[in-house]
């Protein structure tokens, strides 16, 4: 049987299936904040359905730390009987499509557990490399290290359209600081 | 765009209006395509649809390339069922804007709904073939009956009337009628589900381990009420339990329903629909312990999955745990607040447990904007509710309250159900100028009727007569009736002191009972 894989919004509505899926993918919890602002992420923040089931999600937010401008992925996780089955796949594609489509970030990246094998042989596979290793990054879990996974962007050498670049810029001035656990 | 959705979905019509004003009013957007749509359409739910049409038809030609555009000027066409401009409209918006579903959606809606005309030439057929068979004729009925199943092999009745055109006499002939269906539509459903029905022994096994295998692989939700039917057959329940039990054990192990090489290896959510029949099987055997069992199961394997939550909640009901029922209710009212049926299922298991309050609340989520829960309650779609309402009451020993929910549900019912019913337009006004307080005229008959005769012609009147008749064997009076009768029973064998008096009983009811 063909399975249909398909990602959609998160809405008021269908909030509570987000948190759901973060409760039992990940180790850390979200504060009400961050689910306050998925809402408003927009294409940065998108649930996966596998056959019109919500399995997999992913929330990012745009970075403009280090006079740098980045994505960062807040959290990517899929269901556990639905791994290896492309749906992280589609989730990390949707994403770089939307970095490449804006062509003016300089980097994505992420924090894992040092121990979380399977997403480091996942984001490697998109060419992500491990840049650095912080230590005691986690407050309430073990192992508290974490690396740091990024993948580096060339910026397109196109002209970017006049009204891009005061959105951007404006985002750059709105753009949230990083409140990770 | 994303808060004029917002708005519309809400139904905060005003809001969206006043949105659509602010924006408007900027000179530089004076003339905003997207805006003025929305401004449309919000205006057509406000059924101001001439406006609504110059607003959409503006915003259209100011804005020929927006994919909302265009879909909007579908939406309105649709409710004007001009289905055909509307599906053009819906695939010039999709032109614009290729994958987005909610124009898919709509769209394929629609078409759906267009078959009707292909309906209609059926229904020729249907009724040559009526008459073939009641004359007797039966291999030109038969013939009829191929061609009806040839264009639709999911209506169950042209497979009964096929039987009856070519009456097999064992249960091998009987089966090949459904065979050679099969064989030109492998896919079609009913083929194969209704020989389960007539079939028996190792010939049932094997049909019902096929077409279970089928649907648990495409996850069809519904596939434990098709198969109650077959429930009152010992025989087949111990079967059917015996081989899903089979697949769970099968599936845990080698991901496929059988262990064998030619068994294919299943999607993830073929162990997640497993567990999900075997607790709805469980439930119906009243096992409610297995029931938990594998229902939990099914929430450990995708928590995010809202019906596992309604059955779970039903398990509870039926093993008379109302409170973990209805919480169940609200956990899953809370995974999709935007879905109608389990909003109203939460309200009515929240009933059952007796909080009155937290029901009205969860209901006031779909009423409409600006008006009290309770008024809006008072529409024929919730007269349910009402009732549910009063019985919770009477439960709650608020013997006053739920008299009172029972005599307004007789006063709203007496406004509403002329409506139902087929009746002329000046009966109906007859009934809008008594208005309110139509059940007390109801009681004052002389008047009622000396006013009908002389507002009424004799045929409207006699109309009015018949509907009178009929009004109150609606099921909805019957249950408030029902709940009344029980109240006014207990209170005259228990009649009210100070002591027990635990609610305040409206006095003016209760006299009326018993004076
Ligand atoms: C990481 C995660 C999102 C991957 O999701 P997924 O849907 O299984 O990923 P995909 O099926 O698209 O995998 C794509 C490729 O990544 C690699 N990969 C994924 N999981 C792997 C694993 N456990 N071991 C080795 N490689 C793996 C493989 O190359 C795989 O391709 P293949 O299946 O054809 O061999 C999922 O494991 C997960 O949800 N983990 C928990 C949450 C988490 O840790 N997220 C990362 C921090 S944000």
């Amino acid at each position: 049987m063909r399975v249909k894989i398909e990602l959609g919004d998160v809405t008021p509505h269908n909030i509570k299936q987000l948190k759901r899926l973060n409760q039992v993918v990940f180790p850390v919890s979200y504060n009400d904040k961050f689910y306050k602002d998925v809402l408003e992420a927009g294409e940065l923040a998108k649930l996966a359905y596998y056959n019109d089931i919500v399995v997999g999600a992913v929330c990012c937010r745009i970075d403009t730390s280090e006079n740098q401008r980045k994505l960062y992925i807040m959290t990517l996780g899929c269901l556990a009987p639905y791994r290896r089955q492309g749906i992280g796949t589609k989730m990390l594609e949707h994403i770089m499509n939307f970095v490449q489509k804006d062509g003016n970030f300089d980097n994505i990246f992420l924090h894992v557990q040092v121990n979380n094998e399977s997403a480091i042989e996942f984001y490697k596979k998109f060419g992500f490399e491990i840049v650095e290793t912080k230590e005691h990054y986690y407050k309430r879990i073990e192992p508290a290290d974490a690396h740091v996974l990024q993948k580096n962007l060339k910026k397109s050498a196109e002209p970017v359209h006049e009204d891009v670049r005061k959105k951007n810029r404006n985002e750059r001035v709105n753009g949230v600081k990083e409140s990770e656990p | 765009m994303y808060i004029f959705q917002k708005c519309y979905e809400h139904k905060q019509y005003k809001n969206g209006l006043k949105f659509a004003k602010q924006i408007l009013s900027n000179p530089k957007f004076h003339e905003h395509g997207e805006t003025l749509v929305m401004k449309g359409l919000i205006l057509n739910c406000l059924g101001r649809k001439e406006e609504a049409y110059e607003h959409v038809k503006r915003g259209l030609r100011n804005d020929l390339q927006s994919h909302v555009c265009w879909h909007v000027y579908g939406l309105l066409q649709r409710s004007d069922k001009n289905y055909d401009e509307a599906i053009t409209c819906y695939k010039n918006a999709l032109k614009r804007d290729r994958d987005n579903i909610q124009i898919l959606r709509d769209l394929s809606l629609l078409q759906i709904q267009m078959r009707d005309l292909e309906g209609y030439r059926c229904s020729v057929l249907e009724a040559k073939g009526e008459l073939f068979l009641a004359l007797g004729r039966t291999s030109d009925a038969a013939k009829i009956y191929r061609e009806l199943l040839q264009r639709n092999p999911e209506n169950r009745s042209y497979y009964g009337a096929l039987e009856k055109a070519l009456q097999p006499s064992t249960v091998d002939e009987r089966l090949r009628i459904y065979q050679e269906i099969r064989e030109k539509f492998p896919k079609a459903i009913l083929p194969q589900r209704i020989p389960l029905d007539f079939l028996s022994g190792k010939q049932f096994e094997q049909a019902v381990d096929a077409y279970l295998q089928v649907s648990l692989t495409k996850g069809v939700p519904p596939l434990f009420v098709d198969l109650k039917p077959l429930f009152k057959d010992k025989e087949k329940v111990q079967a059917i339990e015996r081989l899903v039990m089979g697949y769970c054990d099968s599936l845990k192990q080698t991901g496929k329903f059988h262990d064998t090489e030619d068994s294919p290896v299943q999607p993830a959510s073929s162990l997640l629909w497993v567990y999900y029949f075997l607790a709805q099987l469980f439930d119906y055997l009243s096992q409610s312990t297995k029931a938990l069992h594998y229902i939990d199961a099914a929430i450990e394997h995708t928590p995010t999955l809202i019906e596992l939550f309604v059955v779970k909640g039903k398990i509870y009901k039926h093993a008379r745990d109302l409170t973990s029922a209805y919480k169940c209710l609200e956990e899953a009212q809370g995974l999709d607040t935007a879905d109608r049926y389990v909003n109203s299922k939460c309200a009515k298991y929240m009933l059952r447990a007796g909080l009155i309050k937290e029901a009205e609340e969860i209901c006031s989520k779909f009423t409409r904007e600006g008006v009290p829960a309770m008024e809006n309650l008072n529409e024929m779609q919730c007269m349910w509710f009402q009732n549910e309402c009063a019985q919770a009451y009477r439960k709650l020993a608020k013997y006053g309250e739920a008299l009172k929910k029972c005599h307004e549900i007789d006063r709203v019912l007496l406004q509403i159900l002329p409506s139902c019913f087929n009746i002329g337009g000046l009966v109906k006004e007859c009934y809008i100028s008594f208005g309110q307080h139509f059940s007390e005229i109801l009681e004052d008959q002389f008047d009622f009727h000396t006013y009908c005769l002389r507002k009424l012609t004799l045929r409207s009147y006699v109309g009015l007569l018949r509907l009178e008749d009929v009004l109150r064997s609606h099921e909805f009076y019957f249950r408030a009736a029902r709940c009344a009768i029980e109240v006014y029973l207990h209170l005259h064998d228990h009649p009210l002191t100070e002591e027990n008096g635990i609610d305040r009983i409206d006095l003016v009811v209760y006299k009326r009972a018993f004076a």
